[in-house]
């Protein structure tokens, strides 16, 4: 058995599992020998902490888990090891919320360009700084803060 | 190696849904490497989410799925009205189910013009178009706009269904399904169509769950797995239809479930049109001046089965007017992942065939 921190609900009576990031890997391995797989991840900003969310869920028993595992300096080990559905999701979080999976093969940014500063999701994100995107001869896109110089 | 040619696809070309770019490596006609690189319709919903009240919300995600807007604020709803504790008449509750399913139909429709575009056959697209209009004709007449619908809200519906939406919803379940055997007709029997999608883009199950991949597409795998179904909610428990499966996981499969679809949700339109209950329509707590002063806290998780897949909710409340977070998962998100493992050692004409048979929309896959 993996070590948990708790056991918890959330308010429409989901399961919730609180593991550390170091015993994350074990825990999916064995819920994944259960015939789970999972759905979603997704990354939760609290200034002080990251709080990272996988959402696992099981066919032919009809469960869904959700398993949550805090991390202070960014970093949490990937799952892309196990499932594949965990390449984009973690690619999405690295660019929206700026949490940097460990041993992902392609760790790039998604949806905003190479070069982007700042993650739009972190509750610290300047909202008053525009920013425009152009593309340059290779066919890549660049960011620069010049209104005249972008879209 | 040292020949590949590397081929720029979209983000504007016109086989191309949406601003999808592909970077493509081609040997020849076969190819060899796809990067999908999305992005170009991002406005990050997410973040406006946690800039606005509970209630503004609505208009953010009738603009992920443009063309099935009735089933994104029914998947908005499940989770913030849980999260908000409001209840909805059960009136309202079955005028939703009516409202999404004519969504589904009117979105599968969209796919199946699109898809035989992609295939280079227009005229099915505008029989297609033909009974879309007949969905959106009614969408107009119970909520006042085509599209971005706007039409639920929390605590019930914006306005009640009137008689004569009523009547137009009757006659389209009654002559829809001859229509679509007319349409369906059009693509089974044309052999162009038939040797374009038969075997093409084949998804083993195995490969579907491991990318996460849901709705028809999963269906047309071999699985049978639906949220109306597996977790229903809403009033899907109390009406009778069938999960169509096929065991194919090729093109011309993700195209027999999808219509097949269309006839179940024909089935329980009718069923709603029958047993909808007289009653309120609205949750007088949720009404206008209220409406913004919601509060929510902790934290819900709401899956629904829309048109594409499994479209999931996530909202963190801190008890505050604004959620904390929002996430969304976006079912065309993942299953537009599995397209650079599907359309490898394919021909460049197949991997058109592909990518149409996925049904994208970018409002979804960007947010």
């Amino acid at each position: 058995m993996v070590d948990i921190l708790a056991e918890e609900k959330t308010k429409d009576g989901r399961k919730v599992i609180r593991v550390a990031k170091e015993n994350l890997i074990e825990l999916m391995k064995e819920l994944k020998s259960q015939g789970y797989n999972l759905s979603l991840t997704t990354a939760v900003d609290y200034i002080d902490r990251i709080e990272v969310v996988y959402h696992v869920y099981n066919m032919q028993k009809n469960e869904y888990i959700i398993v949550k595992t805090e991390t202070r300096d960014n970093h949490v080990p990937s799952l892309t090891s196990l499932w594949n559905a965990a390449n984009w999701d973690e690619r999405e979080e690295y660019d929206l919320v700026g949490v940097i999976f460990d041993g992902h093969p392609n760790l790039k940014r998604l949806f905003l360009p190479e070069g982007w500063v700042g993650h739009p999701l972190r509750k610290n994100y300047d909202l008053s700084k525009a920013q425009y995107v152009n593309m340059d001869e290779e066919g890549n896109d660049y960011v620069t803060f010049d209104p005249e110089g972008g879209w | 190696m040292a020949e590949w040619t590397e081929v720029n696809f979209g983000p504007q070309h016109p086989s191309m849904h949406g601003v999808l770019r592909l970077r493509v490596k081609l040997d020849g006609e076969i190819v060899k490497e796809v990067e999908p690189i999305i992005g170009y319709l991002h406005r990050n919903a997410e973040k406006i989410g946690e800039l606005q009240f509970y209630c503004d919300n609505m208009i953010y995600f009738d603009r992920m799925d443009y063309v099935a807007a009735m089933n994104m604020e029914v998947g908005y709803l499940e989770a913030a009205e849980k999260l908000l504790d409001i209840e909805v008449p059960e009136r309202a509750q079955w005028i939703r189910v009516m409202m999404a399913e004519l969504n589904r139909i009117a979105s599968h429709l969209v796919w199946l013009g699109a898809f035989g575009l992609d295939l280079g056959m227009l005229t099915p697209f505008f029989y297609c178009f033909k009974e879309r209009e007949k969905i959106l004709k009614i969408f107009t007449e119970v909520s006042g706009s085509r599209q971005q619908l706007n039409y639920m809200s929390i605590g019930g519906v914006y306005q009640d269904v009137t008689d004569e939406a009523l009547d137009h919803i009757r006659t389209f379940i009654k002559e829809f399904p001859k229509e679509l055997n007319k349409i369906e007709s059009l693509f089974v029997k044309n052999d162009v169509f038939i040797s374009r999608t038969k075997g093409i883009g084949v998804l083993s199950k195995e490969m579907a769950i491991d990318y996460g991949v849901t709705g028809p597409m999963l269906r047309a795998s071999g699985v049978e797995y639906d949220v109306r179904k597996a977790q229903p909610y809403l009033v899907y428990d109390k009406v009778n239809f069938d999960i169509p499966v096929s065991f194919k996981g090729d093109n011309l499969a993700r195209f027999l479930v999808r219509v097949e679809e269309m006839r179940q949700s024909i089935k329980i339109i009718d069923q709603t049109v029958q047993k909808l209950p007289a009653g309120p329509y609205f949750n007088q707590k949720a009404k206008k001046p209220l409406m913004i002063r919601l509060r929510g806290q902790g934290e819900v998780y709401a899956r629904t089965e829309s048109p594409k897949g499994e479209f999931g909710v996530y909202l963190i409340g801190d008890g505050s007017l604004r959620p904390y977070r929002v996430r969304v998962r976006s079912p065309t998100f993942k299953n537009l992942s599995v397209l650079p493992a599907l359309a490898k050692d394919q021909m460049i004409a197949d991997l058109i065939s592909i990518g149409g048979s996925i049904d994208l929309v970018f409002g979804e896959v960007d947010r």
